[in-house]
């Protein structure tokens, strides 16, 4: 392609370092709130000011800050909950299901230890590792029968993983309304609150469940990068064929990922539904946190399956996310920005992946033939 | 009304091609290169893998785009922009990877994407026609047969009669000979030659068996690394010459077969039965034994059992019925690692999809042979620092060409990576080595190399299972021939008294009684 003396050559990238891939993803975010400041100048709104306010409410703002961060913590465990059968060559779309189904079983465990009773304050050094506890049996068995039919019959893990979120999510439905067993007593189509005593210890105002968030992102990062179990898992995604080949037992794997994916999901659900400060129910729109959820898919994407990229992601959706809803009320915005800028940005950081693998490069026709980069795309 | 004759006349120039050059990120990977063909003549195209020859056969049926060079037809300059613009031109591509629908009749195949074949098919007068070519080049195939139930000598016939119709006057063949047997190939020799008598011009394109390229074409033009490194009269060549030329340096053709004492038995089968994908009998009662020191050829076409009979060697495929040993121990029912621990060595015929991972590293290509080994992994933890090193020794000791250990297995020529395999197999120092088709695809220097790597592991007193479809590969290697058809043994004989003409004529399912003579 030729634009006045410049010539335009798109290559082929032989290599992508870190770096290169963090700068391409800048840059893509940056194209998406160039793109969307389109819609803020269409609806009378200074996009230069609408990106301040939601900035500074997502990341300085005393109250919108906590929100962002809890937003983070549950989409990252989320995008875990993708990576592990993603690393595996397997897509979990069922992250929503198997955090509910690990919900479900932490408060089923407060019912049986009579934790529903009012003025009941059962002690949280059983209850909070027994409800963690069941929220990794939760998700994992959930994930786990997505796993198996796949490992042994080779079902489409899609298709089950999907079907399975709208059994759970009916089944929470039954549990929290009227007459269900986890209603709360005079309805409201919500659950019961858990007891105070067994709200979940918060560090500096932060759930304790960051350092789980945190402290997977660097097993993650181990299993894959040193285990024999991560080399399999690995060689499976890539390879089935070849897997079977090197004595891997082909049939095991994807069980083994969706059980993990499953535990770390529920994990999710234990983050929001029991530990986040002022819920500590399943609330009436559980099923938006549901929604949430899939960005953990896109977030897995983004960072191409590495737990640590992952980290910055997820803080920026999570961000996003509260600023735009704050942003939409504050300056009386009539569409749902915080769902726009999550679409913009995800349509750009995935088209912006292109040049993970083909670059631009610009040779001007001048008597000397310098070659010279287009700079950033480098 | 047929269309085999264009408008060229013998000797006539039809296709010219100027320094063509083609670079790929990190290769050139056609240099300059001239090449030119008259009608009526047969000009093959030698060079090792990775030669240039994919890449020059692409440019010149307009897959791929030349960056610098001229290509002429019949005198005309022309620039292909997709294979269509090609095949306008004259110009017939016969794959080596046949691209036909396998659920349609040979016919059907051959009238798809003609252009008088409209809305409505008129079958009957394309079968009349086709017939005509069939009967003029002597190609016979039953042309309302489906691709599936045909040989693979007669795909590829369908594919040249596909070629045919569309009015080529200059076709090319990708590796002609591959996967034919010994009689087809003989046959597809003759169609070629009453081919070229009609002015056709012919380019097979060639990566081993020589000979055959002597035997029938005109000219030759050999690539080496990207550039023409010779283009003469065949006449004038002798099989050393064009080896040497192609592999730049000078090639022994016999393999030195050195005798080992038969030591004890290793390997032992017993009646043993499998099943294919399918469910059908795909090994039917298969039953020889492998010793210390010896090499077991197991000759016959693809697809007549010796996939499943390996995979159930290599224990990724269940035993239907009869027994397997190992050193005197029941391995019947051991599962793929175990055997891997025991000792079996297997290097699978599709070196890309089921010998490596691609998308991983030359190190966790390595590790897929040492991953479960104690010395390279603890704890469930893998040294990937050992791993390394590891790898770095066989690249060095097997003459891998790579950049380093951490570069991507999909970087590698077809025998590169085959000697990767090679090495991670066979530095475990395996009782017993499967090896399936260890040489298919390779040009002569690394099928030389292979060759010899097994050698070495019959006097490291291992024993080896070769499969091959090339008889002068099984013949020139093994101790002992079998012939596998449909599942079953045509007979197992010491290669001293194994004729190439009798083994021939097992391999088409004729047992060793009958053809005796």
């Amino acid at each position: 392609m030729k634009i006045g003396r410049n010539e335009f050559k798109m290559e082929k990238r032989a290599t992508l370092s870190g770096w290169e891939a963090a700068r391409i993803s800048i840059l893509a975010i940056i194209f998406a709130l160039t793109l969307l400041s389109l819609l803020f100048i269409l609806a009378d709104v200074n996009p230069l000011i609408a990106y301040r306010e939601i900035f500074s409410y997502a990341f300085f703002n005393p109250f919108g800050l906590p929100l962002t961060i809890n937003r983070s913590i549950f989409l990252l465990l989320c995008t875990f909950a993708f990576i592990i059968p993603y690393k595996a060559g397997l897509w979990n779309i069922g992250m929503t299901g198997q955090l509910f189904a690990g919900s479900i079983c932490a408060f089923a465990v407060v019912v049986a230890l009579g934790g529903k009773e009012f003025s009941a304050s059962p002690s949280p050094w059983l209850l909070i590792p027994l409800m963690l506890i069941a929220v990794i049996l939760g998700g994992g068995a959930l994930g786990a029968i997505a796993g198996f039919l796949k490992g042994r019959f080779n079902v489409n893990e899609i298709v089950t993983t999907m079907m399975l979120n709208f059994i759970t999510f009916w089944l929470i439905s039954f549990l929290i309304k009227e007459g269900g067993p986890f209603m709360k007593s005079g309805g409201e189509g919500q659950s019961f609150e858990l007891p105070k005593s067994i709200f979940a210890p918060l560090i500096k105002g932060v759930p304790f469940t960051i350092i789980i968030a945190i402290g997977l992102a660097v097993l993650i990062y181990y299993l894959f990068a040193k285990t024999k179990i991560g080399y399999e898992i690995k060689a499976y995604g890539l390879s089935p064929a070849a897997a079977r080949y090197a004595g891997i037992r082909i049939s095991m794997i994807p069980l083994l990922a969706f059980i993990l994916g499953g535990a770390i999901a529920g994990l999710a659900g234990y983050h929001y539904f029991a530990a986040v400060p002022g819920l500590y129910k399943i609330p009436k729109n559980y099923g938006e946190f549901g929604d949430l959820a899939f960005y953990g898919i896109i977030c897995g994407l983004i960072s191409q399956g590495n737990p640590l990229a992952a980290i910055p992601v997820a803080l920026l959706f999570g961000g996003m996310s509260a600023g735009g809803r704050f942003v939409q009320g504050q300056l009386h915005m009539n569409f749902g920005v915080d769902y726009a800028l999550l679409g913009v940005l995800m349509i750009s950081l995935v088209a912006f992946q292109f040049f993970y693998r083909y670059k631009f490069e610009r040779t001007q026709t001048n008597p000397d033939k310098e070659r010279i980069d287009v700079g950033v795309h480098r | 009304m047929i269309m085999v004759l264009g408008g060229a006349k013998r000797g006539e120039m039809v296709l010219e091609a100027r320094g063509i050059t083609k670079r790929f990120p990190g290769v050139l990977a056609n240099d300059q290169i001239d090449f030119e063909i008259k009608a009526g003549e047969i000009h093959a195209i030698l060079g090792e893998n990775g030669a240039g020859k994919t890449t020059l056969m692409n440019i010149l049926f307009g897959l791929l785009h030349p960056e610098e060079g001229e290509i002429h037809i019949r005198g005309e300059r022309v620039k292909f922009k997709s294979p269509l613009d090609a095949i306008n031109m004259g110009i017939g591509m016969v794959h080596q990877h046949r691209k036909l629908v396998s659920a349609h009749s040979a016919i059907e195949n051959i009238i798809l994407g003609h252009p008088s074949a409209g809305f409505i098919l008129n079958v009957k007068k394309a079968e009349e026609e086709v017939q005509e070519l069939c009967d003029r080049y002597g190609f016979k195939v039953d042309l309302r047969a489906k691709i599936w139930q045909l040989s693979e000598g007669e795909k590829q016939a369908v594919e040249i009669l596909k070629a045919l119709y569309r009015g080529a006057e200059i076709l090319i063949l990708d590796e002609p000979n591959s996967a034919l047997t010994p009689q087809e190939t003989e046959k597809l020799l003759e169609s070629i030659e009453a081919m070229a008598r009609d002015d056709l011009a012919i380019v097979p394109f060639i990566t081993h068996k020589l000979p055959i390229v002597l035997g029938i074409s005109h000219r030759v033009t050999v690539l080496r690394r990207g550039k023409v490194v010779a283009c003469l009269e065949t006449s004038r060549a002798t099989e050393q010459s064009l080896a040497m030329q192609m592999v730049g340096r000078e090639v022994i053709f016999r393999i030195e077969k050195t005798t080992v004492e038969r030591g004890k038995p290793i390997l032992q089968v017993e009646n043993l039965s499998a099943l294919s994908d399918k469910g059908f009998q795909a090994l039917s009662d298969v039953s020889f034994t492998i010793c210390e020191g010896e090499i077991f050829g197991l000759a016959g076409i693809s697809g007549n059992g010796q996939q499943e009979l390996v995979e159930v060697l290599a224990g990724i495929r269940n035993v239907h019925k009869g027994k397997v040993t190992l050193d005197g121990q029941d391995i019947t029912h051991a599962s793929s690692l175990d055997r891997w621990r025991r000792g079996i060595g297997y290097i699978p015929a599709d070196r890309i999809n089921v010998g490596s991972i691609p998308d991983f590293s030359l190190v966790e290509n390595t590790a897929m042979n040492y991953f479960f080994d104690d010395r390279y992994s603890q704890h469930g933890i893998v040294d990937y620092k050992n791993m390394r090193k590891l790898t770095e020794e066989v690249i060095a000791e097997y003459g891998v060409a790579a950049p380093g250990p951490d570069t991507k297995a999909k970087n590698l020529s077809g025998g590169n990576l085959q000697k990767l395999i090679l090495a991670r197999v066979l530095s475990r120092n395996p009782r017993l080595v499967i090896a399936d088709l260890p040489c298919q695809g390779l040009d002569v220097g690394a099928t030389e190399f292979v060759q010899n790597k097994l050698m070495e592991a019959k006097k490291g007193k291992a024993g080896v299972l070769l499969i091959s479809e090339d008889l002068d590969e099984i013949l020139s290697m093994s101790d002992w021939v079998a012939v596998i058809y449909e599942g079953k043994f045509m007979g197992i004989l010491p290669t001293g008294q194994a004729k190439k003409e009798n083994v021939g004529a097992m391999m088409a399912g004729l047992s060793l009684k009958d053809n005796v003579t």
